[in-house]
Parts: C-alpha cells; structure tokens; sequence
C-alpha cells in the first residue's frame, strides 16, 4: 500500500463511522433520527435561570486520540462517565481558520473570523458574551472567560459598534495572574510556565501582570495571593490552573455563562507525541472535575449545560502536507472535522447525532440555551439539544 | 508584478544553477498563475543546494509542463488561475523573496476560504504531472530500519502497534550486536550503491557511526548549532518587538554560516540541516522531534534507499509545580516519554518511505533497541501476524531481503 493512495476523506468518514458504531454499541445508546419531531427550543424557554459552561480544548484534539476506538483510552472519564449523560455531536466541521484564537473567536460569535491569528485583537462580531449580557441585561460578572493568554484576552468583546466595549465578558488570564502575583525579582525560573503559543515555541509574550490582575485575584476571586501562589505550586499544569480559577469563580461569582479553554494540547506543535497524549489524558480528566463541580454546586446543579469541544483537529497521518499530529496545517477532512458533547438539563443523554453540524452553530445553540439571539451568526441552533 | 514581466534580468540575484533554470524556462514563467509561480520559484531559489532527487522533481515538473499544448495547460491549471490574488500580494518582491509571498498567500487563502480550492488545485496539478512523469524506481529496494526505545526497560502497551498490521511482529528477537549488525548493513549498501545523498543515519543522541558514504546527522553534533538559535531566538524575544511572524521571519533567513555550519565542504548537507533547525517545530528542544523530523525530511527531500533513524531519550518536559518550586534537575530524560514519540516516529517514518517510488518492493524495521521485540515489514513477510521464531536482527534483515 501507498500511504498517498490513501484517500483522506474517505479516511474520515471511516472513522466517523466506526467511532460512532463503537460509542452505540459501547453503551447502547440510540440514534437521534426518532427524535427530530420534538420541539426542543420551545421546551428550552421554559427553562428558567439557566447557565452555560463552555470547554473547547484549544490545542486541536484528532478523533484517533479521541473518541475512535484507539483513542478512547486516552478520554477514560468521558467515555464512561460523561457520553452516557450527553447528547454527542459525532462531525463538527470547522470551515474557518485553523489557528486557536481566531478559531475560538469563531467560535464565541458563530461567524468565521478572519483576522491574524497571531494578532492581539477582538474579533469583528459580536461574541456570545455580548448577546447574552445585552439582551437579558445582565451585569459584567454574569459572563466570565479563562483562556490562555496568547491573544485571548480580546476575546470577551467584540470591535463590533452596536456590541462591544461594556458589554463583553470579564477574562481571566490565569498565567497573567500568575506573573503578577509571583515575585518580580526571584529565583524561581518560570519561563517556561509562560510559554505559551506552542506553534513557536519559544515565543513567550509580553506578559502584563499588573494592578488589573491583582485586583481580580483579590476582588473577583478572592484569593490572597499566597495562597493563590501556594495552590500554583501543587498543580502540574497551566490548563489544572485554569480549572482551579473556573472553580473559584464558580464558588464567588457563579457566572450564568463560563468559558474555559484549555490548551496543554497544543504541546503537539513541539512535535512529541507523548506530551500531546499527556494533554489530553489531563483534559479528560479536567472535564470531569469541571462537571463534578457543576453538579456539586447548587448555584449550578440541574441548571446548567455544558458543551465540550476541542476547537478543531490536527492533521491527518497521511496527508502529505503536513507531519500528522504535530500540526494543523493542511486544512484536510480530520483537521477540521471533530466532536462535541452537552451535558445538562433536558439534554437527551446517550444520543448520538450523526448529521454534520458546523462549529459555527454552537453560539446560537448557547443564545437558545440562554434566551438571546445571535443575530450575526451564521451558524444554526442545533435543535436536537434539549 | 505579474508572471508576464518576468525577464532573464528578474533572476540575477539567483545562485548560478537557479539562475540558469529559471532563464532556460523563462517563457513558460511568464505563463504561470501566480498562485503557483512564486512556490516553484521557491525551489528555484534554492536549487543548488537541493538533493539530486529534488532537482530531478524540479526538472520534471518543468519539463511536463513545458510538453504541454497550451490549452492543455490551461486546463491543468485552472485551479490556481481561479485563486484570487489580491494585488498587495502581487506587490511582494515575490522573485527575489518566494518565500515571503508563500507565507503570505497562506495567510491569504485562509482568511478567504481559498485553502480548500487550493489544495484541490494542487492535487490535481500533482496527480497530473507524476502520472505523466513518474519518479524513477529506486536502484534498489529501500529500507527503513528505525529504532526506538533506547534507555526504556519496557513499553506500558503493545509496542509498535500502528505498524503491526502491515508486518509480522517478532515478539523474540536475539538483540545482541543489534546496533552494530544494523550500522554495517547501511554501510554494506553504502558501499555497494554509491549514490550521494541515498543512504542516511539519524541519531536523536550521540551518532554510533560514521562513514563517508552516509550522510549521518545527530541532534548531539548539531548542539552548538541548537543553542546558537535559540541565542538569537531569545534575543529577539527579549527585545520586546518578537512576535511570532518576526521570529519566524528570522528563522527563515539564518544562513549555515550564521549559525555554525559551515558549507564549504557540503553546502546542500549543512543547508539541509539548517532547514532542520529553523523550520521544524520542537526539532531545537526536543530530541526525538528533531529525529523523526529529519527523518521525514530526508525521505520528502532526498529520497533515499536507506535510512536508519535511531531515537534517543529527550529532555523531560518539566510540569509547572516543578518549575515553579524551582527544584527541578537539568538535563532529566524522559525515557518512557520518549518511547512513545519514537514509535510514532516509527510509524511516520513508515509512511514518508511508502510515498516514494517503489513502496511496493521497500521494506522497513523496527526494533525496541536491546530488546526482544520488533516489526518487519517486507513483499516477503505476512501482515498481521507474529512470528515466535528465534531470530536475531542480521535473519530479521535476511528476511526483509
């Protein structure tokens, strides 16, 4: 055999296929077609007080170290203890740009951005944040993101005019943080820590550890920063970082919609595949303790829907283009097809749906959740959801 | 600039042998969409420090479509024609600087969803010209042999198992003198089909071998060279102005010279590493990267008969509790870590070796170093199953012929 005989879209649709028979005969589960005559949005406004969380994994996860049969060993906690509780959204295509912000903006307006990946701007449309904020009149500390900091903090508004400034959601740099409350002049080499754009690797930005950040330690997290600096040092990773100030915000702050992107994946673009692994392993399990938490939390328990979704995939073994795993370069059929699931209140658990949807429908997905419109999304609400 | 204002005078600045081809050729240029021209000429640029087989690829491809009638070209070549190019990006100095535009058309046709069209195009002008001008069967057979798992005691899974299915796996291989028989069969084919550039040794540590007739890289002999760019990478970074176009804009313009490697004596080997160094991710920090990367280039660029890729332990990655507690030792391997790269290395290796001529007949192993275990893959051997034969690596490459 040839590797480049291997057709790659017919590469991906025998992986769609085979995750989807495993993931129904793994937990017997039912196909959404019987389903399609339920009214699911006009049960969702019946919904009072609801809250959203939102997971992507912002570092590209490809369904072979996923939710194929070969991959499900990594995702142990998802497999066995989340799908059965979810509606699984088998193909969620990603036709935008496949760089992590710019495709998580994307995501966060339903619209597929085109700006500089690499560039510290908000993106053009209105984000979730917004709609959300604007249309249900809800104060700055009902909408919260936790992103790594590689441009992500433009991501809670828009430059969009009718939106925007005052309206978008607060974000928290949890490595921002860090920097600020670790001391300027010490010993501890934390270089490293900060790197953080894994597409080159020795980039580490201009971190602006400040008064801003300090002031959300103390007045948003309520953390004193000792203690926040020891809890640091008992964590092995930035993305358990982010979770343990997702957590923190949950417990003082109770936000109706949460944001968090992990990104330890991303170690990929360094081209070890161990690390990569160890990635997901540790997002697998980081989504279970956000899930724990919300069930655990009466703020959030039996109102809450989460939606978890890497971003987009990598690259396809066999597309010549690129160097497989390492990269998500090529813009082939695996590299921008993936997966989502939702767990909540009224979500159909252990359903899988078959149909193609696009990555753009998840922000009016969450305005019908929430009870605002996305009007500038392009994408559409995934009515299985309910 | 458009295709069609190209004269013999835009290549001056090229090196000689460029130079020539780009003139030789220069009326088919002038008809070339500039979607596609400035990539070609991004080869042309560098054609003499190419590997032979690169030059040939570049000679054929010319050569195809110099053959061909002009509406037949046309057709070929609709796609790109139907990419548009806006006219900042045809305002790039894209003859002298092929690279720049190339980056900048990337960025383009994402920006305007152009990348699905262009790789349809480029499929398809691929498909056209190999099947009108195959490559060339190798000389010889090819052969891979990989080894991985070097200061591993064991593996925490099956190893190999993305290659098992497409060979036999030997589950109780004699490892003694492993290395030594695998380092003298390269040579024995070294020897007997003298070709440059056709048979490599990579080593993700320190090289156990040498010879004249091997072009053998090691991530050990390239030290000086890894931390002289990570010197000027962190200069950059420590001037404030260093985001990740201005570092990767760097990187694309360091010379051997700069950084090291001098040329003098094999200006196409020490441009090869460079390119190692400066476009591959991870290949400055972690070893078993910079081998299977150099790995996969030597493959795509040089296309040789033999290749033996030896992976060692990487750096450990250190997790932040360690970084922050400031505890930490330098220089820790990961052993077990790095196991896992190699056999994915293993695989990827496996598959750049299938996409060039002769895939059919090449064969391809790999071993568990100074273990038991290892995976054959030859026209002779069945797939798929294991073999409990006794065998040491001199009958495993008896077997693989």
């Amino acid at each position: 055999m040839r590797a480049d005989q291997i057709d790659s879209r017919e590469v991906a649709r025998r992986i769609a296929w085979s995750r989807r028979d495993f993931l129904r005969s793994a937990a017997g589960v039912a196909s959404a077609a019987p389903l399609f005559s339920f009214a699911p949005l006009r049960a969702l406004a019946q919904l009072k007080n609801q809250k959203v969380v939102v997971v992507t994994f912002g570092g590209g996860a490809r369904d072979e170290e996923t939710f194929a049969p070969e991959g499900q060993e990594n995702i142990p906690n998802m497999v066995k203890t989340l799908f059965p509780q979810s509606t699984f959204y088998a193909q969620v295509v990603n036709k935008g740009i496949l760089g992590h912000y710019v495709a998580t903006a994307s995501l966060a307006t339903g619209v597929y951005e085109t700006f500089n990946n690499f560039a510290t701007v908000p993106p053009d449309n209105p984000t979730v944040f917004e709609y959300f904020r604007k249309d249900r009149k809800r104060p700055l500390h009902d909408a919260w993101v936790v992103a790594p900091s590689n441009g992500f903090n433009h991501i809670g508004e828009s430059g969009n005019r009718a939106y925007g400034e005052g309206l978008g959601a607060g974000v928290i740099l949890p490595k921002h943080l860090l920097q600020a409350a670790l001391p300027a002049n010490g010993s501890i080499d934390y270089a490293h820590l900060l790197r953080d754009n894994y597409e080159t690797p020795f980039y580490t930005p201009e971190l602006a550890g400040s008064e801003v950040e300090m002031r959300q330690l103390e007045d948003v997290l309520k953390f004193s920063v000792s203690d926040f600096v020891h809890h640091a040092m008992s964590l092995s990773s930035p993305d358990e970082l982010s979770v343990y100030i997702a957590k923190q915000l949950m417990r003082q702050m109770a936000p109706s919609l949460l944001w968090i992107t992990l990104h330890d994946i991303d170690i990929a673009h360094s081209g070890t595949y161990s690390l990569y692994i160890d990635g997901i392993q540790r997002s697998d399990r980081l989504c279970l303790e956000l899930w724990n938490a919300i069930e655990s939390n009466p703020e959030y328990k039996g109102r809450t829907t989460m939606f978890i979704l890497p971003d987009f995939g990598r690259d396809s073994d066999v597309d010549a283009g690129g160097n497989g795993f390492q990269h998500h370069r090529t813009g082939d059929p695996l590299s921008r097809t993936t997966w989502m699931m939702v767990l909540g209140p009224g979500v159909r658990q252990g359903v899988v749906i078959d149909r193609p949807v696009e990555s753009v429908d998840l922000a009016p997905t969450i305005g019908a959740r929430l009870g605002f419109s996305a009007r500038f999304s392009k994408g559409t609400p995934l009515t299985e959801i309910a | 600039m458009q295709p069609r204002e190209l004269t013999a005078a835009s290549f001056v600045s090229y090196p000689t042998k460029g130079r020539a081809v780009a003139v030789e050729h220069l009326a088919l240029l002038q008809n070339l969409p500039l979607s596609l021209l400035p990539l070609l000429l991004r080869e042309v640029i560098a054609y003499d420090v190419r590997f032979p087989a690169e030059q040939r690829m570049l000679d054929d491809q010319f050569a195809y479509l110099a053959s061909l009638p002009a509406e037949q070209r046309e057709n070929l070549l609709h796609g790109f024609v139907a990419i548009e190019v806006t006219e900042t990006l045809a305002a790039i100095d894209w003859v002298r600087q092929p690279r720049a535009f190339s980056e900048a058309l990337t960025a383009h046709l994402w920006a305007t969803h152009q990348m699905d069209a262009f790789r349809t195009a480029a499929d398809a002008y691929a498909e056209a010209w190999r099947k009108a001008k195959p490559d060339r069967e190798p000389p010889i057979p090819r052969l891979g042999i990989v080894l991985a798992g070097q200061g591993c005691d064991h593996s925490p899974h099956p190893i190999f198992r993305k290659l098992r299915p497409y060979g036999t796996y030997f589950p109780n291989v004699d490892p003694a003198k492993g290395l030594a028989i695998l380092t003298e069969a390269l040579e024995a084919r070294a020897a007997k089909h003298r070709e440059p550039y056709q048979h490599w040794y990579i080593d993700g540590g320190e090289p156990a071998m040498e010879s004249a007739q091997v072009s053998v890289i090691s991530y050990a002999e390239l030290a000086p060279v890894r931390r002289a760019i990570l010197k000027r990478m962190q200069e950059v970074i420590n001037s404030g102005s260093g985001g990740p176009e201005a570092l990767r804009t760097l990187l694309a313009e360091m010379r051997p010279e700069e950084i090291g490697l001098g040329s003098k004596s094999d200006a196409t080997l020490a441009h090869f590493k460079t390119s190692i160094l400066t476009e591959g991710s991870g290949t400055q920090i972690f070893s078993t990267t910079f081998a299977q990367w150099t790995a996969r280039e030597a493959l795509r660029r040089a296309q040789p008969v033999t290749m033996l890729v030896r992976f060692a332990p990487r750096q450990r990655q250190l997790p932040m509790n360690e970084l922050l507690s400031g505890q930490h030792p330098t220089n820790e391997t990961d052993p077990a870590g790095s196991l896992i790269d190699a056999e994915m290395g293993a695989y990827y290796t496996w598959i750049n070796q299938q996409r060039l001529s002769g895939a059919e007949k090449g064969s391809f192993l790999a071993w568990f170093e100074g273990k038991n275990e290892a995976v054959a893959i030859g026209p002779a051997l069945p797939r798929g199953v294991v073999s409990p034969s006794q065998v040491n690596l001199e009958k495993l490459l008896a077997m693989l012929g």
